[in-house]
């Protein structure tokens, strides 16, 4: 018994297995700092991927807006009174006399007063003008008790 | 044996142990030293840098959504000094290409402003300047010689201001100039709105940080009340009257006297906005720019609407009140006659303004009082800006009791628009309270404002009540019935029109009136029952004829012709049939 139990501890002690355990410690922390290494590299490069994009998607955005600019241009160039009323004499036409207009009358009908080029502001809604006592439930009320702790809980 | 590899061991250990220590002490050592702050500011040049982000400048659009004032793309052209190979080649293409100057930019280069690393040559390069630039500096990358380089050369797109319609409404929108501040009519007057806020911020190159890249947003777009075609018709037809009538200048105003939304302002001079470089020639002084608001002058005859309203208002007279015209009146001990020196006899105050008589205005007034006189004329907003939304305007000037260069004969000319100086625009916005029911409007040349995304429109404001509602009514019925009396040129066939003309004297610089030089002006509008047009024209020293019911009052006829049909008001038979609306 004796000689199994002496045998044993010599066998746990061995320096073999002793370098070994160390080595495998060893190898342990260089796999996850390489495992970090590698997921932070991932990731940095991922996020430097994509800041590069957002860069390029910016100045794409830039050069489109400066290309609607000069097209919004160029089209009302084409479009001015001068080259609409070049256009119109080319093609026949002649400003109208008083004389020729006819007004006829349309029921309902309502002429635009001027140019709606985007939405109408959302209208703002109105104070609630029911109290909050009406409103609130009891964990709204408790937790503005709470937030105003001089007043108290009454 | 073991004792041996021990040592060895343990001596080798100790020899990379020193290394280390040295390659860390080298580190520590090349980290604090003198160059490292040098290689440190050099490797912060490559970080980013501080840019500029101009907003784009918000548009111009007249009332039906057509572009008056919009952008077009331009390049800045610069130098990126990290990287210039060959300054003589950079400095040659930009001055063949760009017009720069050889020599400056050259010595720019070579000894930049201290701290510079970037050096803008042109702000406004043309894009097709730019396309052969990029080329050439393309075409010496892929040769195999080192010089001629362009390398260095960096291009940004930017925008500058373009008019579309060039001159048209040149007057009211006024121009952006090369520093993109705005002069004159609507850009100045709401430059800040267009510009927006340029940010300059540092820009990291690390695309970790591109998030912090600002996004500046664009500047506030604008709706004017103006009406292109109808602005188009009204500057063809000023120029024409001036050649017909032989006139030294001349402006006209189109409001809707219910709401103040200006419809259309022509002045002459005029000039194209795209070319505004050419401003310090055609204009010899600012109040030039817009002579219908900035530019105030004695308007005769159209201020005894004003007297007369006062008149009526107070209960001094009716319409059918009578008086003895005998051609002439004294007032502060001046004698003052009628424009053509002659009795009128029995006139009431129909005839009176229908004959456009002095001295019937003179009577009034000092039957009025300088109190009473001066207080309407104050209520009517003489001597006060109108506050139309539009850089530029001039009050004019009315003297009252008590200023030192106010004579009691004062009272008598003012009367008939002599002795005092008003804008069309005043003019207009007085008339406003006749054609309105006794409200003023407030003149205004913005619709709306395009932000975000939505259209905030900007509602009507009016300017008090100078006078009852009675009393505008009967003066209107007065005003339509004296032109109709007096088979007036400014009548519109089909329309009924009120309005009054306006012959005035120019004052020489001696104080004294030269008679053979006047300013010819008509105010009117129509249809009566339901104002929807109020014009002024204005004519300065017409030289076929003195007199405005000649000169300016066609004029009007004409642009209340062209105004209806552009602006869909059917004749009065037409519209007092269709059902009620």
């Amino acid at each position: 018994m004796d000689t199994t139990n002496h045998f044993n501890h010599a066998y746990s002690q061995a320096p073999w297995r002793i370098q070994r355990q160390w080595v495998s410690v060893f190898l342990l922390i260089v796999l996850g700092f390489g495992m970090i290494a590698t997921l932070y590299l991932m990731v940095t490069s991922q996020a430097a991927i994509v800041g590069r994009e957002i860069q390029d998607l910016r100045l794409e955005i830039i050069q489109i807006e400066h290309a609607n600019a000069d097209l919004q241009t160029e089209f009302a160039r084409l479009t001015s009174k001068d080259e609409v009323e070049r256009r119109a004499y080319s093609l026949g036409f002649r400003p109208v006399k008083p004389e020729e207009i006819e007004y006829i009358y349309v029921p309902g009908y309502v002429a635009p007063k001027g140019a709606m080029l985007a939405a109408a502001p959302e209208l703002q809604p109105s104070a609630p003008s029911i109290p909050p006592e009406y409103t609130q439930s009891l964990l709204d009320w408790l937790d503005e008790r709470l937030q105003t702790p001089s007043r108290g809980l009454r | 044996m073991r004792q041996q590899y021990a040592w060895r061991s343990l001596l080798l250990n100790v020899f990379l142990a020193l290394i280390a220590a040295l390659v860390v002490l080298q580190m520590v050592r090349i980290q604090v030293s003198a160059e490292a702050g040098a290689f440190r500011d050099q490797a912060d040049d490559f970080k980013g840098g501080y840019r500029t982000y101009y907003p784009e400048r918000g548009e111009i659009f007249d009332r039906n959504g057509h572009l008056l004032a919009g952008n077009q793309t331009v390049y800045e052209v610069g130098v990126d000094l990290t990287t210039v190979i060959d300054p003589h080649s950079v400095a040659m293409a930009v001055s063949v290409n760009l017009g720069k100057d050889y020599e400056e930019v050259y010595s720019n280069i070579l000894n930049p402003p201290p701290g510079i690393s970037y050096l803008v040559v042109d702000n406004f390069a043309s894009p097709e300047a730019v396309a052969y630039l990029k080329e050439l500096k393309k075409e010496l990358n892929e040769s195999e010689n080192p010089t001629p380089s362009l390398a260095g050369l960096e291009f940004s797109l930017r925008l500058e201001r373009s008019y579309p319609e060039g001159a048209l409404a040149s007057n009211v929108l006024g121009f952006v100039n090369f520093e993109d501040r705005g002069y004159f009519g609507i850009e100045e007057k709401y430059n800040d709105l267009l510009a927006g806020n340029p940010v300059k911020v540092w820009v990291p190159n690390d695309p970790n940080r591109a998030v912090e890249i600002p996004h500046v947003p664009n500047g506030t777009s604008l709706i004017l009340t103006i009406n292109r075609d109808l602005q188009d018709a009204v500057e063809e037809i000023l120029d024409q009257s001036l050649y017909e009538y032989g006139a030294q200048h001349g402006a006209i105003i189109v409001m809707n006297p219910q709401n103040g939304e200006i419809l259309a302002m022509a002045a002459t001079p005029r000039m194209d906005l795209n070319n505004f470089e050419n401003y310090g020639v055609i204009f010899s002084n600012a109040s030039e720019y817009n002579r219908a608001i900035g530019m105030p002058f004695e308007t005769g005859s159209v201020m005894k609407i004003f007297t007369m309203a006062a008149a009526l208002d107070t209960g001094l007279v009716n319409p059918n009140t009578t008086y003895l015209d005998t051609g002439e009146v004294q007032v502060g001990g001046v004698t003052i006659k009628n424009w053509d020196q002659q009795a009128w006899g029995m006139q009431n105050m129909v005839g009176c303004l229908q004959n456009s008589l002095n001295v019937c205005m003179a009577r009034l007034a000092v039957q009025l009082g300088p109190q009473n006189f001066y207080g309407y004329l104050n209520r009517f907003g003489f001597g006060h800006l109108t506050g139309i939304d539009t850089s530029g305007e001039a009050a004019g000037r009315v003297k009252v009791p008590g200023d030192a260069d106010w004579y009691p004969v004062d009272l008598g000319t003012n009367s008939f628009g002599q002795g005092l100086t008003a804008t069309p625009l005043q003019v207009m916005t007085a008339a406003s309270a006749v054609a309105n029911q006794g409200h003023m409007v407030t003149p205004h040349t913005l619709y709306a404002m395009l932000r975000d995304g939505h259209q905030f429109n900007v509602p009507p404001q009016y300017a008090g009540s100078p006078i009852r509602a009675e009393t505008a009514a009967t003066l209107n019925e007065m005003l339509a019935v004296s032109l109709e009396n007096a088979e007036s040129e400014a009548l519109v066939p089909g329309y009924r029109i009120a309005g009054k003309t306006g012959t005035a004297q120019i004052p020489t610089p001696l104080g004294f009136y030269d008679f053979s030089q006047t300013n010819a002006s008509f105010v009117g509008w129509g249809p009566v029952d339901d104002p929807q047009f109020m014009i002024y024209v204005w004519l300065e020293r017409p030289t076929t004829s003195i007199w405005g019911s000649h000169t300016a009052a066609p004029v009007f006829s004409e642009v209340a012709q062209k105004t209806v049909i552009l602006l869909d008001i059917p004749p009065d038979a037409v519209r007092l049939q269709m059902p009620a609306r």
